[in-house]
């Protein structure tokens, strides 16, 4: 038997205002003018029209009519549920639905999608996971047991941590620096510590991720059946696709087929007989771990070098993550509980990301996923805005 | 290949960025094994090569400032007369060398002020033009007042131009749209440079160009005073010459920031050089900017470049921050951003550096030959051949008088392909 792991990975970041540098300290109360509220609804409505929606719809169904044998998992970060609740209640009563068909599982992240687990202490990134914990506890009524760290982001330091913190399983990339030529299709466990983990199939995954609308692709199209019988041809316990969720119709538009692709796959895999789905608790549960990995440096499922260069590979980006460091220790030890949302907010990943240089002139897929021209304006505009807040907890 | 290239400024004589093309592009098609011969009016400065596949020729006393914008009308008559006399000049240059030391495979003119010699020469000898456009009149005049005169001039040499190469798309886009001339025979081929060395840096914001309404330092001294409330120790330079210095002159005082400001007037190559080091932050905040070679100077010269988001540049080059020119409140953050985070300065130096090794002249040089070669210089040498044929029988016709013979033989030509093809 061969068990298919789909995850979705759900996020909205929380987009900036334009902050120039006559802006900072120009006004000692404007944390609301850091966010531009109106761009980020705009955008949440947008895509969970396109892709929210009319995917769970689908999965829905899907799931109907499959009588519970098509499972999926998601992660919802804090962000984005913060969004729901605010700007459309019914795209979280869609997910609540789908969660209530005992169909789908959830899995815990920071919450605010931060890269805390790269600080020196991983207090930070400890809260940040109970604040996500619960959040998920209360409106789902549900302790996740299987931990994802943003962009997947894991080293041994990390899998220790979500081992003391009681997680069954972890969640990583299929990188082959950790892999060294053995499969991502089984169970492993960290060297230093007892935790299973789940590494994605890259391949696999960016085939939908990123391939399927490509037409210089030597396999486009991409069909459900096409798909699945590659599934059914590959060795291992499980195949672990994960995906980002906004690729169903946001990165991916309904006219490539996106859609059909998605309701077709089930009743494609489920035609092998020895293909399943599972979601990531009934993964840790059923199988077990057939080697060790090793990742004193972290990894991640960014770009091709699936290390955290996206985030911290230049200086500008070394500058703000420093910076927020330090406005973190400062806040703590004034304690003021509004600013201290604003910082996690401004710790959100996408806001290091619109400053990634990496391959500026061929970085379309960066530049795909930013509100700003270039890394310049990204880095300027946020790390304007990490001043003024400087500026703020030292008051 | 030989190819006759005509020019008006070519280094140490230096009044744009035309020049620093002109030498870049010489020496790089020289080294391609280009038989190059560069004609351009005597000046103060003697022009020299030391490579035996590059001739300088120069040609008479007249040293014209093309970027003059004469509003006199006695003045321009002298104006245009200098020019005129330098084209004709030209011309008896070329041909004396043609019959010297053989026929050339192209002629290559640079703007408006060589189009007159560059037509002549295709008329009277059957040799393919090429022109390249650096800038056109709408640029030089900031698009406020464009001069018809000027652009009279310049759409009949486009017209005239086998091939036209300009030095942006955006410079492109004005050559069909406003000169009304075929897409088809314009390819763009951007402009590189030739790093310059970083100096010890020090606070210092940096104009450089002509000071004419088309370079917009107008913008340069607002943000300044803007910079100035924010970061008092910064010193900004306006280098170069041009008819709007007394305004400027006038508005740093107006402004208050006189103490602050610099005018170097005109510098020399060194002094230009040493500047670019020094500086921290370039600003080139120009109205219409068909390339903008200063910027990739700056950027060379590791020195992070503001420039404006119109610019020809900006469409090719990455690593530089965007503006609207007219934007200085947008011009001085930037400003500030620059001098206060040290991760940005080095990130856009260090990338600016690594970016600029892809703009080349030899680049430059290899995309002009493509130009070259593209031309089907056996569809033209037809063409011509046809036109000759028919001139001479027009010849024969005027000689003959018998009347049916005319009839007969004029009926013959009216038939053959040639001639409708050149006279319908």
């Amino acid at each position: 038997m061969t068990s298919i792991c789909l995850y979705f990975e759900v996020h909205q970041p929380m987009r900036l205002n334009h902050f120039s540098v006559f802006n900072i300290g120009a006004n000692n109360d404007r944390s609301s003018d850091y966010f531009n509220n109106k761009l980020n609804q705009e955008i949440f409505e947008k895509v969970a029209k396109k892709c929210y929606l009319p995917t769970n719809k689908i999965l829905l169904d899907l799931i109907n009519k499959y009588d519970g044998k098509f499972r999926v998992s998601f992660s919802l970060t804090g962000t984005f549920i913060e969004y729901c609740e605010l700007f459309m209640p019914e795209v979280l009563d869609s997910f609540k639905d789908l969660f209530d068909t005992g169909a789908v599982d959830l899995i815990q992240e920071t919450y605010y999608h931060s890269l805390s687990s790269m600080y020196e202490d991983l207090d930070e990134f400890e809260k940040q996971i109970k604040m996500h914990r619960k959040k998920i506890k209360r409106i789902f009524n549900y302790n996740p047991k299987i931990f994802r760290n943003t962009e997947t982001i894991y080293d041994n330091r990390i899998a220790r941590k979500i081992t003391e913190l009681g997680y069954k399983g972890i969640i990583t990339e299929g990188a082959d620096k950790i892999l060294g030529g053995r499969s991502p299709n089984y169970l492993y466990k960290p060297v230093n510590t007892d935790i299973k983990v789940l590494l994605r199939n890259y391949k696999l995954s960016d085939d939908i991720g990123f391939r399927f609308s490509t037409q210089n692709w030597s396999e486009f199209p991409l069909t459900a059946d096409k798909y699945a019988k590659w599934i059914s041809r590959c060795e291992g316990d499980i195949i672990n696709l994960f995906i980002d969720y906004e690729t169903f119709g946001e990165h991916q538009w309904i006219e490539t087929g996106i859609f059909e692709f998605l309701g077709h796959l089930p009743g494609e895999v489920l035609k092998h007989n020895h293909l399943d789905f599972v979601t990531v608790s009934e993964a840790v549960k059923r199988y077990n771990p057939i080697g060790e990995i090793d990742a004193p440096w972290a990894i991640s499922w960014a770009d091709e070098d699936r290390n955290v260069s996206t985030w911290l590979g230049n200086d500008m980006q070394i500058a703000c993550f420093n910076e927020l460091k330090n406005i973190g220790r400062k806040l703590m030890e004034g304690g003021n509980e509004r600013l201290l949302i604003t910082w996690r907010r401004l710790q959100t990943s996408d806001h290091l990301y619109y400053c990634s240089t990496k391959g500026l002139a061929d970085g379309d897929v960066h530049a795909y996923f930013s509100p700003y021209e270039n890394p310049y304006e990204g880095f300027m505009n946020y790390m304007n805005i990490l001043q003024d807040l400087k500026q703020r907890a030292v008051l | 290949m030989r190819i006759a290239m005509i020019g008006w400024e070519y280094p140490p004589f230096k009044a744009g960025g035309l020049a620093t093309h002109c030498y870049g592009l010489t020496r790089s098609l020289a080294d391609k094994n280009v038989k190059v011969y560069f004609f351009m009016p005597k000046t103060k400065h003697t022009a020299i090569s030391d490579q035996p596949n590059l001739v300088i020729k120069e040609v008479g006393e007249t040293e014209i400032f093309p970027y003059d914008r004469p509003e006199d009308k006695a003045l321009a008559g002298n104006f245009f007369e200098a020019v005129h006399r330098y084209n004709q000049l030209v011309v008896a240059k070329v041909k004396s060398v043609v019959q010297a030391e053989g026929k050339f495979d192209f002629i290559h003119a640079h703007d408006w002020l060589t189009m007159e010699a560059a037509t002549i020469l295709k008329e009277d000898m059957g040799i393919p033009m090429i022109l390249t456009i650096h800038s056109t009149e709408y640029d030089r005049s900031g698009w406020l007042n464009p001069n018809q005169w000027f652009i009279d001039i310049e759409r009949k040499g486009m017209e005239q131009a086998d091939r036209i190469i300009a030095v942006s798309h955006f410079t492109k886009r004005v050559i069909v749209e406003k000169y009304g001339i075929n897409p088809d025979i314009i390819s763009v081929v951007h402009n590189a440079v030739y790093p310059i060395p970083e100096g010890k840096k020090q606070k210092i914001v940096l104009f450089l160009g002509r000071l004419t309404i088309q370079k917009g330092a107008e913008f340069f001294l607002k943000a300044a005073r803007k910079v100035l409330d924010y970061e008092p120790d910064v010193r900004f330079v306006v280098a170069g010459i041009g008819d709007m210095l007394p305004c400027l002159i006038d508005q740093a005082l107006d402004l208050g920031i006189s103490n602050r400001v610099i005018f170097t007037g005109r510098l020399t190559e060194d002094e230009v050089k040493h500047i670019y080091g020094i500086s921290s932050v370039y600003i080139m905040p120009s109205v219409s900017e068909p390339f903008g070679i200063t910027a990739l100077e700056a950027i060379s010269a590791g020195t992070p470049t503001i420039a404006s988001k119109t610019a020809g540049v900006c469409e090719t080059f990455s690593n530089c921050l965007k503006v609207d020119f007219w934007d200085s409140d947008e011009i001085a953050s930037k400003i500030i951003s620059l001098l206060r985070y040290e991760s940005l300065r080095k990130t856009l130096t260090e990338n600016g550096k690594q970016e600029i090794e892809l703009f080349t002249w030899d680049n430059v040089a290899g995309k002009t030959l493509d130009v070259y070669n593209g031309i089907d210089t056996a569809r033209l040498n037809k063409q011509l051949k046809e036109r000759e044929k028919i001139y001479k029988w027009n010849q024969k016709l005027a000689a003959n008088s018998f009347e049916s013979a005319i009839t007969l033989k004029t009926k013959k030509v009216r038939k053959s392909k040639s001639y409708r093809r050149l006279y319908r």
